[in-house]
């Protein structure tokens, strides 16, 4: 009993495995007092949820930091050109992509 | 891996780490800096492997492949870049963190960030491991100390 309790929070956010989850079924499913420790966990989970902050970023926020990011990757995931036409080549990309 | 793919690929994944860097700096200018801090960090440390990866954007699976593993990649960095600058900031930040989260808040900057990474993000204990870079053990103790003390709190709130 004490190992399949272990098991719950594991079992609640699919970070079980195939197998373990289908072994914990079936306990559950042959012990349904089992049940009531699943929900009170579930409960606690949730409550737990609720105390992290779930902030979204602004319409503007978020068009920055896109921006930025756009910005970052362009400059810092640059290839190197290995001839002249590859390097005319990414110019090319560059100028399309601005 | 050309740029534009990898910032389509990436893209979707601002809002949440904007929502992690939030959980560790309550504050909307800080958190947006340590999403850009984290994400220039991991482009400069990854930029060979990055840019030898090959990723077939119409391939959904391949793109949800690649976009975890950037996303567990950017939030190592974001980790360590936030848990150094909460530390810092500590005292300018309680001024201006929301009320309804000081429990959340009060907690010491690494087990917010292994708390929020498991029950947010919903990442694995292997996976937290991973991204924080701290043994398995140290990962489990944070988990238990953040629900203890956090649920301690709530009951504490229940019976005054």
């Amino acid at each position: 009993m004490i190992a399949y309790e272990k098991k719950i929070t594991a079992y609640l956010d699919g970070s079980l495995g195939a197998e373990e989850t289908s072994e914990f079924e079936a306990f559950v499913l042959t012990h349904p007092e089992f049940e009531a420790k699943i929900k009170s966990k579930k409960d606690e989970i949730s409550l737990l949820k609720n105390m992290i902050p779930a902030v979204s970023p602004t319409e503007d926020s978020l068009r920055s930091m896109e921006s930025e990011i756009k910005a970052s990757v362009f400059n810092l995931l640059k290839e190197e050109p290995k001839s002249m036409f590859e390097n005319l080549r990414m110019k090319w990309e560059e100028w399309i992509n601005r | 891996m050309k740029r534009k793919d990898f910032y389509l690929a990436v893209q979707p994944l601002i809002e949440k780490l904007y929502r992690f860097a939030y959980t560790l700096i309550p504050d909307d200018l800080q958190a947006e800096q340590l999403v850009i801090d984290g994400m220039n960090a991991y482009l400069l440390k990854e930029r060979k492997s990055l840019l030898k990866k090959e990723i077939d954007l119409n391939n959904k699976k391949e793109v949800l492949l690649f976009r975890r593993l950037a996303f567990k990649g950017i939030l190592r960095y974001m980790c360590d870049i936030g848990v150094r600058r909460s530390t810092q900031l500590s005292e300018q930040l309680k001024v201006g963190r929301p009320a309804e989260y000081s429990a959340f808040y009060s907690l010491d900057p690494k087990v917010r960030v292994v708390f929020s990474l498991r029950y947010d993000s919903q990442f694995t204990v292997e996976e937290i491991e991973e991204i924080v870079n701290v043994p398995r053990y140290e990962v489990i103790e944070k988990i238990h100390n953040g629900r203890f003390l956090l649920m301690n709190d709530l009951n504490q709130g229940v019976t005054l």
